[in-house]
């Protein structure tokens, strides 16, 4: 990675910092309930769910491939989930047992993506469908809501002087291992140097079909466990859970610096992206500001996300024309 | 706090006495602050409830806000209802996407107080304090029966298309329109000939439609409780020449089908008037926080303007104004 590109991450995730506290300093104006702890820490469990999904998306996006099917898996693991405590299965037993379904399907849509060198758009829209498909067969639209106490513990319960949502203490934990695994790892190296060239990172010797499929596989995991978050938030499980919410996710992990085409970025960033969303629809929520227009703000995020890296390319362009371009055609 | 809380209510409520000048009212009877989330935002139907709820809001005194999602997806009516319950309203009132799944943050609402009330789509009963409901399903299946037999009073084969086969409504108005077509005098003329499902879906409908009239060459009405496939049914009679002998009927909006009425392809669609509904939705939960009514079975909800309005098991207060439209009537409705 080029000494500029090294420079130039940590400053977006500075200026999205500045914007989240932007976005709270904003907010508290909007709405004279926003500022209070109880308030702030109770609207993080609005976006655990997406978050979920975006740490494993940011690690599929590193590869340079997409999967929009992750909504999808939540589905099939809110209802396998109704149907193991419908069994009677201990929750100690029946989370893990999700979470590995989760992982079964993200390393299917690996599979297929890296083993068959299918398109990744094209393999992970068809599964959105299936996935749903057969989260619709088993589990029905009607649902299943008799979730025992235990079940719901995860995604409903506070700790900390009830202050602290469970959920969010999951999600950092999540985080914490995302990051780890992709900035500290041989496996996180891996990634990004297929997402930069798959060619060379094959001839460097690197299993690009085995780092694809974990990835997916991770991805497939995490949607697994949102799933258990899923039902604990909502006490339902049925076929169209979650369903709809991938642009908030894939805005989540763009705005984060994420380059889409794979090789660059950084999992802080997609975290801060997350909290940044998250105050942003905290603050027009409770200021009862109209789905549309917060539809219209998440999809002018997005294109500022997917512009950033050119422009900021741009800028660096103006300012220190041919030098730039030798480093960058070094790094590369 | 709660004692400056109680002053300030106290001298507020002493302002307006004195101010109106009869006998001050031991309970708040005006003023309340309510907060509205239909499915999604932006559809002409719930837009619609939504203006008349603020109708009823302004002229009993009190704030309505009208806030949602743009598309139908539970956890963000579950985010807008958590940023309501944090906003300290005195009543809530939704269209519920999953009954279950707002269940627990409805239950949090109640328990700090607020009146819950739903209408169009009910939420779990421990949730809320009463539902609003457009139409009882006996009332929802005689009516588009009632609109099959001014299509061919003749009768004969009907078929219906539901959104799937687990939909509440439309599996309970299709059981209940099969049994009436066997038992009533009036609709024994209809024979039921098949079941399809579309999902609210447009297309969807559209095609099913066509297979419905392919299968069945002596079918004479689609019957749809979705207001999604029946105006797809209306479109696929007429964009394959089935004009004069197959009708299409079940709930539609009327700015739907009205090309259809008034074209002479189509004759009776029927539905409610959300307008309506949704003043009536905040009538409802207005009277229960100024303690006039309690939603108790048998107990009547006496709106002056919409009419009086029966409680039945588990606080279900029956709107139930169904209404027919017809190429003579279609053009009085907006909606």
């Amino acid at each position: 990675m080029s000494t500029s590109a090294k420079r130039q991450l940590p400053l977006w995730e500075m200026a999205l910092v500045v914007a989240i506290l932007a976005a709270g300093a904003w907010s508290s104006t909007l709405s004279p309930y926003y500022l209070s702890v109880d308030q702030l820490f109770g609207s993080t469990r609005a976006f655990i769910i997406p978050g979920l999904l975006a740490l494993g998306l940011a690690v599929v996006v590193s590869l340079g491939e997409i999967d929009i099917s992750l909504a999808s898996i939540i589905a099939v693991g809110t209802v396998a989930l109704s149907k193991l405590s419908a069994a009677g299965v201990p929750f100690a037993v029946a989370a893990p047992i999700v979470v590995a379904i989760g992982a079964l399907c993200g390393a299917f849509n690996g599979l297929l993506v890296a083993k068959w060198r299918l398109p990744s758009l094209a393999v992970t829209l068809g599964t959105m469908g299936a996935f749903r498909g057969l989260a619709f067969i088993a589990g029905s639209e009607v649902g299943y809501t008799d979730f025992d106490d235990v079940y719901l513990w995860l995604g409903s319960d506070y700790v900390f002087g009830g202050v602290v949502p469970v959920s969010l203490i999951l999600f950092a934990l999540a985080a914490a291992g995302v990051w780890f695994l992709m900035h500290r790892t041989g496996y996180g190296r891996r990634c990004f140097s297929i997402g930069l060239n798959p060619d060379a990172a094959w001839f460097a010797g690197v299993d690009v079909v085995g780092v694809k499929i974990r990835a997916y596989a991770l991805a497939g995991a995490l949607a697994g466990a949102a799933a258990l978050v899923w039902v604990g938030q909502y006490g339902s499980a049925r076929g169209d859970n979650a369903d709809g919410s991938i642009l908030f996710v894939v805005t989540a992990v763009v705005l984060g610096g994420m380059d889409i085409n794979g090789g660059r970025g950084t999992l802080s960033g997609v975290v801060l992206a997350l909290f940044l969303l998250g105050t942003i629809r905290n603050g027009l929520g409770l200021a009862n500001v109209g789905g549309p227009t917060q539809t219209v703000v998440l999809g002018g995020l997005l294109v500022a996300g997917v512009l950033r890296p050119a422009a900021a390319a741009a800028i660096a362009r103006l300012s220190r024309p041919a030098k730039t371009r030798e480093a960058r055609a070094q790094g590369e | 706090m709660k004692m400056k809380l109680l002053a300030t209510l106290g001298a507020a409520v002493l302002a307006v006495g004195l101010a109106a000048g009869p006998a001050l009212a031991q309970q708040k009877t005006s003023g309340f602050k309510l907060m509205m989330t239909p499915k999604w935002t932006g559809f002409p139907y719930f837009e619609l409830t939504g203006e008349g709820a603020k109708a009823a809001a302004t002229e009993l005194g009190d704030t309505l806000i009208y806030a949602g999602a743009d598309h139908a997806e539970v956890s963000l009516q579950v985010e807008t209802l958590q940023n309501f319950v944090t906003q300290k309203p005195d009543g809530i009132i939704l269209a519920a996407i999953d009954g279950n799944a707002v269940a627990p943050v409805l239950k949090q609402a109640r328990a700090k107080g607020i009146v819950v009330g739903t209408y169009d789509a009910d939420a779990a009963v421990a949730g809320r304090d009463m539902f609003v409901n457009q139409l009882s399903y006996e009332q929802a299946a005689r009516v588009m029966l009632d609109a099959a037999l001014i299509d061919a009073p003749e009768g004969g084969e009907i078929a219906f298309i539901a959104a799937s086969p687990t939909s509440p409504n439309h599996v309970a108005h299709m059981k209940i329109m099969t049994e009436l077509s066997k038992t009533e005098a009036k609709y024994k003329v209809f024979s039921v000939v098949d079941t399809q499902y579309a999902g609210d879906d447009d297309a969807k409908s559209y095609d099913v439609a066509v297979n419905l009239m392919q299968a069945h060459p002596k079918l004479k009405v689609i019957i749809s409780s979705s207001a999604v496939s029946a105006p797809a049914a209306a479109r696929a009679i007429e964009a394959t020449g089935h004009v004069g002998k197959v009708w299409a009927t079940g709930f539609a909006l009327p700015s739907a089908i009205k090309r259809y009425l008034e074209n002479g392809s189509q004759k009776a669609f029927a539905f409610w008037d959300p307008w309506e509904l949704g003043y009536v939705a905040a009538y409802a939960v207005h009277q229960k926080l100024a303690g006039k009514f309690d939603p108790k079975e048998g107990a009547v909800l006496d709106v002056p303007k919409a009419g009086k309005f029966k409680t039945f098991k588990d606080a279900e207060v029956v709107y139930g104004k169904p209404l027919i439209f017809t190429k003579e009537t279609v053009g009085k409705y907006n909606f």
